[in-house]
């Protein structure tokens, strides 16, 4: 067992200490201490977002061409920026669908023009994107979606409507999953196209969530034309494409660092509370620190099978599942600790931690039934990582 | 970077393992836990010959000298195997506490003597010396039946005491585990001289206790996983309602949800042993949060796991009940779940 990273990394170490400190003033803390105003949180998480990427701290790996840092991949690189960041409590930059979705699936799929238009600026914060998957009919199954796109010229045309998009009305660019072909098959008709929301014919109506944002939206497409060019990877590739994506969301919502930083902040509510001298309390703190410790040598070990390009098999397929379900454990304990405090909201007097804690607890939930629910991820897992026999199709009527 | 197990070790893995399903097949194991003792006296000899009892005694005594992670490796593998041996006791508990005894002649024998897999020695902490006498009774005594002597500890002096000598009252006690076995131990005011001085300290006994404890919740471990595998291969073969019962949704996913809970436990563990080899602080901590997270996470999965077999899983005739029975033995001893989360507590946060 070897868990030291080598003095080879001891500059970057450094190096990334002295950006730390030298961007102080606008770093954006990770954890539950960072909230307020909603547009000035915006407006930081953005900036925060340029810097690092300028940096070579966020897309390390994006070639100089479009922009990034050109760095080669090196996990160990990655985990000694990712335990600096942590250590100095401060986030690694947006995880949202442009930097951790959309640009790892178009170096990989996209057109030379498309990565040299598209990227440095997703990367940057500057164009912010949004995902058209999921539609009314189509959540789990998701190849059933039925907007469609009919070929005009060179262009398409698009109708039909996409549902729980995040972001949608901040958003200035979409990438969606489109039927382009009616008689391909379920998964054979499918494209991945980008489009930009500014678009005539698109219409969106924010959804409510439980959190009291507004994230989610409905997207309604009337005749909408996009150029043809706009499709990534080939038409009818779309399900290959788009579910390459899906691997970079499983990834993204599965990150065990802020689960940390969350269980500290739980310990120091408890602390203040005094309720850590209460062995109920303790008891199921210990609970929660025995799965966040299993987790973060979890992690340890998935690294080192990337490092050694060995197959984690059933390993990588749990880090979802898990995680996402523990994040909330930590949240329910936090609040718990908060007694009565634990029901008020942002913007509340008395409320701790920019009601971070509350509105966590419920984005948690979002995120065990988002990105595939717990219950597509168990079939995942029970089919690919036990080898357990999928569902027969029932039989047709 | 290279978190996980050396090659060398993974060949040790995959040598126990054999030796274990040539020689301690669940035959053998059904056949110890239907007798009457339990005592499998061939099988000490037999890890002897294959190394696994001297993992963690020096060279020059016939140990290989290797460490905590390759005995958690030797105790996951026996509790996989449902093997009829109190490893966590007889090879590493009482090896660790005998090495921190003071140097001699009698030391290296009784080393020795562990390391050929000739000697079982049973360490009982806490033992009720007082004024000079041995007077008391001691419960849930590891193989006491059995065993060629009894390490006694208190305040972390060692006395070895033999067990043949007048004066100690041995009754096995029925457990629910069949595959080990305890007993209650009483002695009769025994003077102290009887038994031989062997020096010791309370810092080398409390290393020791949490490496039995990293044994036991590698043993636990083993013995969930195996649980999940046989349950898996069960709901690949059997059908009901003319379909494979792995593909109800409601079957696949307790064993995706097992599986989820039981695979980082493996981490936590390899993590735990290697900073028991390292000297770690951490390992105050870790060793009572390894052992009540590992036995918890075994404790529900062989109670879900027996119920992908439906009625067979109620029958002794299905092996299920037996790492049920394993992961509930390791549970208890040396501290359960809830003992041991307040005293991983106590260490963190006061």
């Amino acid at each position: 067992m070897d868990t030291s990273i080598g003095s080879e990394y001891n500059e970057l170490r450094e190096e990334v200490r002295a950006f730390l400190t030298a961007n102080e003033d606008v770093a954006v803390p990770a954890g539950p201490g960072f909230g307020g105003d909603a547009s000035q949180v915006r407006a930081r998480t953005l900036e925060w977002q340029k810097r690092l990427f300028d940096a070579g701290y966020a897309g390390r790996t994006i070639p100089q061409r479009y922009g990034g840092a050109g760095h080669e991949p090196d996990a160990l690189a990655s985990l000694v920026i990712e335990e600096e960041f942590q250590s100095a409590g401060i986030s690694l930059g947006m995880e949202s669908q442009g930097t951790g979705m959309f640009v790892p699936t178009l170096l990989h799929f996209g057109r030379e023009d498309q990565k040299q238009e598209l990227i440095r600026p997703t990367m940057r914060g500057e164009l912010i994107w949004c995902q058209g998957y999921s539609e009314p009919g189509s959540g789990s199954d998701l190849a059933s979606l039925r907007t469609s796109a009919v070929l005009d010229g060179d262009e398409y045309v698009i109708n039909g409507q996409k549902i729980w998009t995040s972001g949608a009305r901040e958003a200035d660019m979409m990438f969606a999953l489109i039927r382009t072909e009616a008689d391909a098959g379920k998964h054979g008709g499918i494209s991945y196209i980008v489009l930009s929301m500014d678009t005539p014919g698109i219409d969106i109506r924010p959804l409510m969530t439980m959190t009291g944002d507004a994230s989610f939206n409905e997207v309604f497409f009337s005749d909408v034309r996009v150029p043809a060019t706009n499709v990534v990877g080939r038409p009818g590739q779309g399900w290959e494409v788009g579910t390459y994506t899906l691997r970079y969301e499983r990834n993204m919502l599965g990150r065990s660092n802020a689960t940390e930083n969350y269980f500290d902040g739980c310990v120091d509510i408890l602390r203040e509370t005094g309720l850590i001298e209460s062995p109920v309390y303790r008891d199921r703190l210990l609970r929660l620190e025995g799965r966040v410790q299993a987790m973060k040598y979890h992690q340890l070990r998935l690294l080192t099978d990337m490092l050694k390009k060995r197959d984690s098999g059933a390993g990588g397929l749990i880090v979802k599942l898990n995680n996402c379900q523990l994040n909330y454990d930590i949240c329910a304990l936090a609040i718990d600790g908060m007694a009565e405090r634990g029901v008020l909201k942002r913007g509340s007097k008395h409320v701790r931690d920019y009601g971070n804690w509350q509105r966590n607890y419920m984005y948690a939930l979002g995120l065990i039934i988002g990105g595939g629910t717990a219950q597509i991820q168990k079939n995942i897992i029970g089919e690919r990582g036990l080898g357990l026999p999928r569902e027969p199709k029932p039989a047709a009527a | 970077m290279d978190f996980g197990l050396t090659q060398p070790q993974e060949l040790l893995r995959d040598s126990i393992a054999r030796f274990l399903a040539q020689d301690v097949g669940i035959e053998r194991v059904r056949r110890v836990m239907d007798s009457e003792s339990g005592r499998d006296e061939a099988i000490h000899g037999q890890l002897g010959d294959q190394g696994i009892t001297g993992l963690l005694i020096d060279m020059d005594l016939g140990g290989s000298e290797l460490g905590m992670q390759e005995a958690a490796i030797a105790a996951q593998e026996i509790g996989r195997a449902a093997a009829p041996v109190n490893f966590h006791s007889a090879y590493v508990l009482a090896p660790l506490m005998l090495a921190g005894a003071d140097a001699g002649d009698r030391k290296n024998a009784l080393l020795e003597g562990i390391a050929e897999g000739s000697s079982l020695i049973t360490p009982i902490l806490d033992a009720p010396i007082d004024d000079g006498r041995i007077d008391g009774t001691v419960l849930y005594v590891p193989d006491a039946a059995w065993s060629d002597a009894f390490l006694l500890e208190t305040g972390g002096s060692l006395y070895l005491l033999d067990s043949s000598i007048s004066g100690i009252d041995i009754t096995p006690l029925e457990t629910v585990d069949d595959t080990r076995r305890v007993a209650e131990v009483t002695f009769a005011g025994l003077d102290l001289g009887a038994a031989e001085s062997l020096g010791g300290s309370a810092e080398n006994t409390r290393r020791a206790v949490q490496a039995a404890q990293i044994a036991l919740a590698a043993d636990a471990l083993g013995a969930a996983q195996k649980g999940l595998h046989i349950s898996v291969e069960y709901a690949k073969e059997r059908k009901q309602f003319e379909r494979i019962i792995g593909s109800f949704q409601a079957v696949k996913h307790i064993c995706a949800e097992v599986l989820a809970e039981v695979d980082p436990v493996q981490s936590l563990l390899w993590h735990t042993a290697d900073a028991w080899d390292g000297g770690s602080d951490e390992i105050d901590h870790l060793a009572p949060l390894l052992k009540a997270h590992a036995t918890d996470v075994a404790s529900n999965a062989v109670t879900m796991t027996t119920q992908v077999f439906g009625g067979m899983g109620f029958t002794h005739e299905c092996d299920m009940h037996i790492f049920y029975k394993r992961a509930g033995y390791d549970r208890q001893m040396l501290g359960n779940p809830t003992a041991l989360r307040e005293q991983a507590a106590a260490v963190m946060y006061g």
